[in-house]
């Protein structure tokens, strides 16, 4: 997820590339049925890229994390994620401040202070307990926040589904995390890397289940993916015109 | 030794929470009706995936009844479909509604094995301009700690039916409707009824 940040992206690239020529290499050329959607005027370029990451996870990604899987217990699994979830708090904080949200900010610096105490490093989650629930905001969020739109649907290398704000917040937030100044690239990478495959271990049987379940499991995720963001950016607020459309057809 | 900052915490965090608490507002009438239909649903499910000793194929099968008695699958393929709708003929619509009731069941019993250790808490409701009433639920525990899971419901002859789930602001209409609808506008309502029962006929695996 953060992996924007690192000073040199196309060594770890560079390795995938090779897997992805010769996945890619027996697939045909994207096809597209009926009409392009307006989300998605770059449909064509963002299958191809899909394909390939859809390749790097079979062959790489969640092999992986099935072994993580296999050696740590889903509970274990779920602490690292807080942690890593915890440690994202500069992130967090100022981003509620740029989007004038003292009380997010407040919330968001009262649960690191709890759960880097009580919480073990961030290990485990107390302050969700008290009813202390993160707000998670993002510079993408951010800048959705400000009115800029998201731009269309852009799925990147190996990082996935997003959009061009939400590349530019990713490569942003990627400086305002403290530790990559301070250890070595390799470190930072890893642990990067690390955040990612927990999380892809965590969702083994979800992504499973979809993709076998999915007529159009590429459209199913970029449905996800820009409702997902744009509940994010309204902070959960409804969108009475969006709902409008979906739930009255006359 | 703990005892200060704990209680330096409590206060903390009681003021923290009371800044954020929303206003407290009375439900109205069709709020009630619709939370009703929601915590009676959650609470049966519920009981079901509990209890271990029923063969998994049966859990599936009892889930299916209670949660199909409370959706208005028919509205629901409805909303997926949208303009194609129109598309379709009388015989076709039957039979598609009954497919995406077969599909819904093989997506979504598969996984019931996932989600027996949680809690579902209902956090707030809403009612819409023109009557949906919209019934706010988090997932309290298990695999999906924290989830937001909204029901929007719909009243059919004075029966509250759900007709969405909407998973963190990913609503399972609108993300069937994308999927449907270039298939639709490619091959016809023919090609997603061959589609549909493609996918039921490989049937489920469970996980």
């Amino acid at each position: 997820m953060r992996s924007w940040g690192d000073p040199e992206p196309r060594t770890r690239l560079g390795a995938l590339a090779v897997i992805a020529a010769a996945l890619t290499a027996a697939v045909s050329c994207a096809h597209i049925d009926g009409e392009p959607d307006p989300s998605d005027p770059w449909e064509r370029m963002n299958r191809g890229t899909f394909r390939f990451n859809e390749g790097a996870d079979r062959w790489v990604v969640e092999p992986v994390a099935k072994g993580i899987d296999f050696v740590l217990p889903d509970p274990v699994e779920r602490s690292i994620r807080k942690f890593f979830d915890n440690s994202m708090f500069p992130v967090y904080f100022g981003n509620d401040l740029l989007q004038f949200k003292p009380v997010s900010a407040v919330e968001d610096l009262a649960r690191f202070v709890i759960n880097t105490t009580i919480g073990i490093a961030g290990f485990f989650d107390p302050a969700s307990r008290f009813g202390l629930e993160g707000h998670r905001e993002d510079f993408g969020q951010t800048l959705g926040y400000w009115g800029v739109p998201p731009g269309p649907y852009l799925v990147l290398p190996i990082l996935g589904p997003s959009n061009p704000r939400d590349s530019v917040g990713l490569a942003a937030d990627s400086f305002s995390t403290v530790y990559p100044w301070f250890v070595p690239f390799w470190v930072s990478s890893a642990i990067t890397t690390g955040n990612r495959l927990n999380q892809r271990s965590l969702a083994l049987d979800e992504i499973a289940a979809e993709r076998r379940a999915a007529l159009d499991y590429y459209v199913a995720v970029r449905n996800a993916y820009l409702n997902y963001r744009e509940n994010q950016v309204r902070d959960q607020e409804e969108d009475e015109a969006d709902d409008d459309d979906l739930y009255y057809l006359d | 030794m703990l005892r200060p900052a704990r209680i330096a915490t409590a206060v903390f965090v009681a003021v923290v929470s009371g800044l954020a608490a929303p206003g407290v507002r009375a439900a109205t009438e069709s709020e009630a009706g619709a939370r009703t239909v929601i915590s009676e649903t959650v609470e049966e499910v519920l009981a079901v995936l509990r209890d271990k000793t029923v063969p998994t194929e049966d859990r599936i099968r009892s889930i299916e009844q209670i949660v199909y008695g409370r959706f208005d699958l028919y509205v629901m393929s409805r909303l997926v479909l949208a303009r194609s709708w129109k598309r379709f003929s009388e015989e076709q619509k039957a039979e598609y509604v009954e497919e995406f009731k077969k599909y819904l069941t093989n997506s979504y019993g598969s996984r019931i094995e996932r989600y027996d250790q949680q809690r579902v808490e209902i956090v707030g409701e809403r009612e819409e301009a023109r009557g949906d009433v919209v019934i706010q639920t988090k997932i309290v525990g298990g695999e999906f700690e924290g989830a937001l899971v909204d029901y929007r419901l719909r009243n059919q002859n004075g029966e509250w039916r759900v007709i969405d789930i909407v998973i963190e602001g990913i609503s399972m209409v609108s993300n069937y409707r994308d999927q449907f609808k270039s298939i639709v506008s490619s091959g016809g309502p023919e090609l997603l009824l061959e589609k549909l029962k493609e996918k039921n006929a490989a049937g489920m695996t469970i996980d």
